[in-house]
């Protein structure tokens, strides 16, 4: 196999969809083509972000399995591969020097596929804001639903759907899933409340839904430390206080 | 929302949340602390990243008992490899969930050698009330972006790539699935990656 040949199953490699021989052989192309190595770590940083969308509640014997082997295993020291640790910045000017060489090195290599590469650098991270804001949302409802403490309540709502709270009081807040089977009319919304004391109640807003909207989800903070969660309908603006009640779950 | 929805929401409520209290969460941190020997590190390592790891290899091998099993592999490898991370070539979480993509479609290789598969689809549909509530609650909030991103691709840029991942498909086997030829398959994959970093943001730093 030729330089070229071997060079395009950068993809293929980064998803893992080569057979043994090809990865060995591509490994043995990326020693010897430095310029190229940029390129796969990226792919392989892209690929492994699929994962993000995977996310399942393992097993709760699996934590119980990991923790005993742990403690029977050795580990290995640094190896070839592990380079002592760079500054940070210097990691991320050194990469860009880098890229840039990959760049060109690997419009040489491979021709096709890769001119894209300089014209997409330039129509990047338009969207790297909502990107952050998302991420961290994601990173906090893990954290919520991980938490060895959660606890998962669900009622009915009148009118058919369901309301679905997970809590952890570790993590000081619940994830609110609500689907309703009917949405309610556009001037309409759902609202969702918080009530301390069932013995005297006084609802708080706990965050609207858009109008007409039937389904949500919602990380809600300092959920449990309530007694009550509720969602209740009410005029598409919100109400001060819940009027028409359709769901309520119990947190304690 | 309206805006006197917006106005009123409740301080409570936080749509970008800050980060979890709590101990070091950085999981590039937690795994050099973990290189040390840090067991307790390690503890929070797993509770970061297990569920994405056990969510991974599920999707792949489809069977909740060899996903355990192989999860678990996974996440000992990481304890015995941690040393060997390297900053230099990708952020922690990337480095393992690459440990755990090629285990899991190690798994699939070796099965279909033996191929037993499909003894196993019987017990890949048993799962209790209690995943399906928790995947529900987690999916809603997630799996946005990265669905966003794919559909950014063609449609044979995203199968190219969703087959490899999600399946753990060989690019032979995509091609045959997708009745493409085989350079094409390569291209697609090679192509489709790039244009999903650019959508994801993704760049290699440490």
């Amino acid at each position: 196999m030729t330089t070229t040949d071997i060079h395009a199953l950068v993809g293929a490699y980064a998803l893992d969809a080569v057979d043994d021989l090809e990865r060995a052989a591509f490994e043995r192309h990326i020693l010897a083509c430095d310029g190229c190595r940029g390129e796969v770590d990226e792919l392989r940083e892209t690929a492994s972000r699929l994962a993000d969308s995977t996310w399942s509640v393992p097993p709760p014997q699996l934590r119980t399995d990991v923790l005993a082997a742990i403690g029977r295993t050795r580990q290995l020291p640094p190896g070839e591969s592990a380079r002592p640790e760079p500054d940070a910045r210097a990691a991320v000017s050194r990469w860009r020097r880098y890229t840039a060489g990959a760049a060109a090195a690997c419009i040489l290599a491979t021709g096709a596929g890769a001119a894209t590469w300089a014209v997409q650098e330039q129509r990047v991270r338009a969207k790297n804001t909502a990107v952050a804001a998302a991420e961290l949302r994601e990173a906090r409802t893990q954290a919520i639903l991980a938490a060895p403490d959660l606890v998962v309540r669900t009622a009915p709502m009148i009118g058919g759907g369901r309301v679905t709270v997970a809590s952890s009081a570790q993590q000081a807040a619940s994830v609110v899933s609500l689907r309703a089977e009917r949405a309610p009319a556009t001037d309409r919304a759902f609202q969702l409340w918080t009530i301390r004391d069932v013995a005297a109640p006084a609802p708080v807003d706990a965050g609207l839904l858009a109008p007409g909207e039937a389904s949500a989800a919602q990380i809600v903070e300092g959920v449990p430390g309530n007694e009550v969660f509720a969602v209740s309908e009410e005029p598409a603006g919100g109400s001060p206080q819940p009027t028409q009640v359709v769901a309520q779950v119990l947190l304690t | 929302m309206t805006e006197r929805g917006a106005a009123r929401r409740p301080d409570h409520l936080s749509a970008v949340p800050d980060a979890p209290p709590g101990p070091a969460t950085d999981i590039g941190d937690l795994v050099r602390a973990v290189a040390r020997g840090d067991e307790p590190a390690f503890a929070r390592l797993y509770d970061l990243v297990s569920p994405r790891v056990y969510g991974l290899i599920r999707r792949v091998l489809r069977d909740p008992a060899q996903a355990e099993e192989v999860a678990q592999e996974v996440l000992v490898e990481v304890w015995r490899t941690a040393a060997r991370f390297d900053a230099a070539r990708g952020s922690a979480t990337s480095w393992i969930f690459t440990i755990a993509h090629r285990r899991a479609v190690d798994r699939v290789r070796s099965e279909q050698a033996s191929s037993d598969r499909t003894m196993k689809v019987g017990v890949a549909s048993v799962e209790t009330p209690y995943d399906e509530v928790v995947d529900e609650v987690a999916g809603r909030l997630e799996r946005r972006q990265v669905r966003h991103c794919l559909d950014d691709l063609t449609e044979l840029q995203r199968q190219a790539v969703t087959l490899a991942y999600y399946q753990g498909h060989s690019y032979r086997e995509v091609a045959e699935l997708l009745k493409t030829p085989l350079p094409t398959v390569k291209t697609r994959m090679r192509d489709g990656l790039i244009r999903l970093r650019d959508c994801l943001g993704v760049e290699v730093t440490s």
